[in-house]
């Protein structure tokens, strides 16, 4: 038997053994275990070192408010740091370790940090790191040479550098009703609101449903509290309309009664089940949400009250009540209030002796009073413990006589031995999300603690939430609040009754209990209540600057057992009521949610891109891919052993010498149709397309309103009313969002439709002197002569078997011809015109020749049209229409974009045979350490094979104006500097008599 | 007569996947509509538009956002105010749409290469579709017939609820071998088939 197990009792199954290590030693539990249960059956006080002091720390509480015991859960080389030893299910092959110690958690070097207890009080980084005035460590630089020491020293654990492989999962819910919590008032509401047959989701962050019930050991309906429990589980994950999420936390209460819950699926196993994510996060959309999210038992602060050894009263009784673990054999109580009471009583009736009851209120209620008779303990009323003693484990305790109405200690201190001390500090409704819904939380003094604000969102509490006195009020409130969210009359049905002691539900005043040594608030973050005070001293008034400077309440358990205990202290010190001294909100999450989650699946395999129709025509040709966006383009068609430059040059030469083909089917594509469809072109587009004729393409220029140029691209007029407009690549959703809103906003009155059909079409350039031979050898139905097929013309016609549309347009400078037909039919027609090809030498061409192309015939893209440049500036003046206004025509010419220090297109040619960079500064002269007069950059450069040389396209300050003279170009970050020649950016063919030929 | 190509072809895998021990809980399919059409009425015209669509379709368009309808592989249902999707397992919709569609009631635009259709079907569709849209895909909120317009991520996506526990997406073809991964992905943990 372990040293701690109870010989009987809880709900663990005892038949089943779960094997599990901790800091690599082997371990077993039962199942129904947390690891806190688990390792404390077998006997374990200390669990982890605390942030700063490094000072020994045992388990706190039962569930997610549990500020000490953080472990790491390793799995594999993946670890997951901070997670509350009291919130992990064990399972065979469990693997966890302990935090923040060096080099074993029982020897810790780090511990010495207690001696220096004065140095490291609030705000000591911020006064001690400031740093010199002067000098290379000035101000911050300081804390940012000490800070790697000092994080090594202090914090938690550490994330490891193994990809965590495990699977999350989104999903998104729609209910009538959510419930949050499945504890007696919980599962009331869900049982009332389903009858009603509403869809309604329950979720709780325990493993399995109850909540208190599942400890409390009260009887319910004349049943046992948990078998009650079970059984309203067992009603409910029946019912159709009802889906029960245990281990699922709704950590996040957002506008419209959106909810974020996180669904840990299958962290309670060594591996998920085939598909299975570990985590699932889950966006709730309910109509109306019942809280019923109970209370979070608080701490008493006394000096050493973070001691291992000292625990929650509940968290004691839920030890011994539902795992059936002993915190201590020999248990003192301290508290404020009635609760605690019980806890005694559990504690002895599952074979521990109470060794007393030091409660700071003079006098107690009857039950209370019936329930201490009962442990045969003796009972310290109007004292206090002033201080916890032991080591790794609690020894005794020092009581004295204490006041609580003025907090004045008196008599002489007294020792008690034991090696468990409970308390109970009284209780916080857990009201998180109804803050983060909105609202700010009311003080009730008589319970002394802050309670829900009223609703500003559709939610109805209930429960230990609302402050319910006990059990028995807590499933009436329940009751009610399923049936008005169900919008169900009110039950004739007799209310459940519940037995147990009538405890009085008013605790004392929540007092410090002011003596020698460190008594902690926070005990995450080691702030102690004289560290509450100094910051007082230090003028800090506010209760948030307050815990910003001591960091109370910032640890991974948000405060959830510490907030009042600070307020309360706080308040003292400035003399004001705990209300008076602020209130804290709350923000979202209520409790840490795994990055995993959060992210979701969006990367790797899994990340959305976008193919064309002739994509593993291009990977099976051996094409290196190249994402451009979401898409990907073939780069370049390689021979073995050749490099990209190599590759490049060799199809772009074969371009202007023979024929080559690219895929062009990511130029965005949008159908322009309707009887005012002319007239909104040539709003959008800065030249005339009203005067184009049908069965001709044009090349259009878009400005943004504010008169900087955006989208470039022919559009093609097949029919009076019908039009093709094309687009870059990149900008393709933009410009249609853009067309979007000039129909939806500016001109309603347009009859035009817009319709992306940029995935109807598979495209085909086909470009070189042989272009026009290759088609006039495979395409049917249509001449492709020049008198068919004149420069900027459309014909339709058959390749293959399949319907064609071709226009005679060219982006390369050759005699080029884009070719378009269904998207199902691309790779057949691809391989046609390959085929078509051979005799001439075709070869297809990627992103690396296309570019070679366009920058030797000084086509501008992206690269130049870059958000910057005007048309002006791109020497695109020509395609300003002074016959109409359009998009942007009324602010293109204001003085700011005609100023002669703009930015313009030029060539640039490289002097010294080495390759340019884009990106280069442009400057004239200096050296690569103090470089010249920065007059520009390079925007896009490639090896021409035309002309033999590096060239570029870069933006000069001056533009043409410019042209002959010698500038160098500077790359700092390439370390590289040298000369070049500024040229006109029309290096090749500037007559353009070979795409006209 | 040459057939138009998948974009799914290589991801295409049929059979069954992922955790289906205890039965497939969806059936992926890719139902490959001859015609996918898009009918645009003019702001005022929607009524002679859905005319129009009854004449040359024999579809009878409830009206009303998202509303459709659905049988024999043949559907239709709204996409946005005004616009339809039409779907007909035979060719040649688009032309016979445009002849019944006059030039002031609305446009016609054909899609049939620029989507393509995939099927969920099975007692997780809702479940699984659940995971990648927004949408409340339960039968009260989402009858049958009806459609959506949603996306996911970047992945634009028309959805028709065809039968109980039946959907079909329409997705721009380029995203569609992309999207059909991470629908087997997500899909995975209920069993799949794929067929």
């Amino acid at each position: 038997m372990s040293p701690r197990r109870a010989a009987s009792g809880g709900r663990i199954d005892r038949a089943r053994t779960i094997r599990f290590t901790f800091d690599g030693r082997a371990y077993t539990g039962h199942a129904g275990d947390t690891l806190a249960s688990a390792l404390m059956a077998n006997g374990a006080t200390l669990f982890g070192r605390s942030f700063k002091y490094h000072r020994p720390r045992g388990v706190l509480t039962a569930g997610i408010d549990e500020p000490n015991a953080l472990v790491t859960i390793l799995s594999g080389d993946v670890r997951e740091p901070n997670i509350p030893a009291t919130t992990v299910e064990i399972y065979d092959g469990l693997s966890a370790a302990s935090q923040n110690r060096f080099p074993s958690l029982g020897f810790d070097i780090g511990a010495v940090n207690q001696l220096g207890g004065k140095l490291l009080s609030a705000g000591f980084y911020y006064k001690t790191f400031m740093g010199p005035v002067v000098g290379p460590l000035k101000g911050t630089r300081f804390w940012m040479f000490c800070e790697h020491f000092i994080r090594r020293a202090a914090g938690l654990g550490s994330a490891g550098y193994a990809a965590d492989d495990a699977r999350y999962e989104k999903m998104n819910a729609f209910c009538d009703i959510l419930v949050v919590g499945a504890g007696p008032a919980g599962l009331s509401a869900a049982k009332a609101a389903a009858t009603a047959g509403h869809r309604l989701i329950l979720a709780d962050l325990d493993a399995t449903l109850g909540g208190s019930a599942k400890w409390s050991g009260e009887t319910i309906d004349g049943k046992d509290a948990a078998g009650w429990a079970e059984a309203a589980a067992t009603e409910l994950a029946a019912l159709p309309n009802v889906r029960v999420l245990p281990r699922t936390t709704v950590w996040g209460y957002y506008d419209n009664n959106t909810l974020a819950a996180l669904e840990r699926v299958a962290d309670h196993r060594l591996t998920p089940g085939k598909g299975e994510p570990r985590h699932r996060h889950w966006t709730i959309r309910a109509d109306t949400v019942v809280l019923a999210s109970g209370a979070f038992e608080r701490t008493l602060v006394f000096p050493g009250n973070d001691r291992p050894g000292v625990m929650l009263a509940s968290a004691a009784e839920r030890y011994a009540n539902e795992y059936g673990v002993l915190p201590g054999n020999n248990v003192a109580i301290f508290t404020n209030n009635d609760s605690a009471y019980c806890a005694a009583a559990a504690l002895r009736q599952a074979g521990a002796s109470i060794a007393a009851i030091i409660d700071v209120r003079p006098d107690i209620s009857t039950a209370a009073r019936d329930l201490a008779a009962q442990t045969g303990a003796e009972l310290l009323l109007g004292h206090a413990v002033i201080k916890a003693e032991g080591g790794k484990q609690l020894t005794g305790i020092k009581v004295q006589r204490f006041d609580n109405s003025t907090g004045v200690l008196s008599g002489e201190p007294r020792s008690i031995e034991a090696d468990c001390l409970a308390i109970s500090g009284g209780w916080s409704p857990v009201v998180h999300l109804a803050s983060q819904a909105g609202g700010k939380p009311e003080w009730d003094a008589d319970r002394q603690a802050f309670m829900p604000p009223p609703a500003t969102q559709n939610w109805i509490g209930a429960g230990a939430f609302t402050g319910a006195a006990n059990t028995e009020t807590a499933i009436a409130e329940g009751r009610k609040a399923g049936e008005k969210a169900a919008g169900a009359k009110a039950s004739r049905a007799r209310p459940v009754k519940v037995f147990a002691p009538a405890l009085d539900p008013h605790p004392a005043p929540y007092r410090e209990i002011r003596a020698d040594g460190k008594a902690f608030v926070d005990l995450q973050h080691d702030v102690t209540a004289e560290d509450v005070r100094l910051a007082h001293r230090e003028g800090f008034v506010s209760v948030e600057h307050l815990k910003r400077y001591t960091t109370l309440g910032m640890a991974t358990d948000q405060g959830k057992t510490s907030n009042v205990p600070g307020l309360a202290i706080m308040a003292d010190a400035r003399g004001l009521s705990i209300p008076e001294a602020g209130t804290t909100r709350f923000r979202p999450p209520f409790a840490a949610v795994s990055l995993g989650a959060l992210a979701g699946e969006r990367y790797g395999d899994l990340r959305p891109d976008r193919l064309t129709p002739m994509h593993d025509w291009h990977v099976e040709q051996g094409a290196r891919m190249l994402p451009a966006g979401l898409w990907f383009r073939p780069q370049i068609y390689g021979d073995p052993g050749e490099t990209v430059e190599q590759a490049y040059v060799r199809e772009a030469k074969a371009v202007r010498e023979s024929v080559g083909m690219v895929d062009v089917s990511t130029l965005g594509k949008i159908a322009v149709q309707g009887p005012d469809a002319a007239q909104f072109l040539d709003r959008v587009y800065t030249n005339m397309f009203s005067t184009l004729a049908v069965g001709k393409a044009r090349y259009g220029l878009m400005l943004r309103e504010d008169g900087i140029a955006y989208d470039d691209g022919t559009t093609w007029r097949l029919g009076e009313q019908e039009f093709l407009m094309t687009t870059t690549t990149a900008n393709a959703g933009k410009v249609m969002q853009q067309l979007e809103y000039y129909l939806d906003i500016v001109w309603p009155e347009l009859k035009v439709h817009l319709t992306s059909v940029s995935d109807e079409w598979a495209g085909a350039a086909i470009a070189g002197p042989k272009a026009r031979d290759v088609l006039a050898a495979c395409v049917a139905g249509t001449k492709v002569d020049n008198e068919a097929l004149p420069f900027m013309g459309i014909v339709h016609g058959q390749i293959d078997g399949v319907k064609v549309m071709i226009c005679r347009l060219s982006f390369s400078g050759e005699m080029a011809f884009e070719v378009y037909c269904g998207a199902g039919f691309g790779t057949h027609v691809w391989e046609a015109l390959m085929q078509a090809g051979k005799p001439f030498g075709i070869v297809p061409y990627g992103m690396e020749a296309l570019g070679t192309l366009r920058i030797e015939k000084g086509h501008v893209t992206g690269a130049e049209i870059d958000g910057r440049t005007t048309a002006r500036d791109l020497y695109l003046d020509w395609m300003l229409s002074k016959k109409k206004p359009f998009a942007g025509s009324a602010v293109m010419d204001r003085d700011g974009l005609l100023s002669p220090s703009r930015l313009k297109l030029v060539g640039v040619v490289s002097l010294d045979d080495q390759a340019l960079a884009g990106g280069a500064h442009i400057v004239t002269g200096g050296s690569l350490e103090q470089p010249g007069e920065d007059i520009g950059h390079i925007t896009a450069v490639c090896y021409s094979p035309a002309l033999g040389k590096y060239i570029g396209l870069a933006l000069v300050k001056g533009g043409k104006e410019r042209i002959g003279r010698r500038a160098w170009s500077c790359d700092p970050v390439r370390k590289r500097f040298g000369p070049i020649q500024i040229v006109s950016h029309h290096f090749y063919d500037p007559e353009g008599s070979r795409m006209h030929g | 007569m040459v057939e138009p190509l998948s974009p799914l072809a290589p991801a295409w895998k049929p059979g069954s996947h992922g955790n289906f021990a205890a039965g497939v809980g969806v059936v992926l399919s890719e139902t490959r509509p001859g015609s996918i059409v898009e009918a645009a009425a003019w702001h005022g015209e929607e009524k002679k538009l859905i005319a129009a669509i009854r004449k040359s379709t024999g579809l009878s368009l409830p009206d009303g956002a998202g509303a459709g309808t659905y049988s024999g592989g043949k559907g239709a249902f709204g996409i946005a105010p005004g616009r339809f999707l039409l779907i007909d397992q035979a060719e040649g919709l688009a032309a016979r749409l445009r002849e019944a569609v006059a030039a002031d009631t609305g446009t016609v635009t054909d899609l049939s290469h620029g989507r393509t259709a995939i099927r969920v079907a099975g007692p997780k569709a809702e479940w699984v579709l659940s995971k990648l849209f927004a949408i409340d895909f339960a039968l009260p909120a989402f009858p049958v017939g009806s459609g959506v317009s949603t996306v996911h991520h970047d992945i634009f996506a028309q959805i028709q609820r065809t039968g109980e526990d039946a959907f079909d997406l329409y997705v721009f073809r380029s995203f569609a071998r992309s999207f059909w991964k991470m629908l087997g992905h997500s899909t995975e943990e209920v069993g799949y088939e794929v067929r």
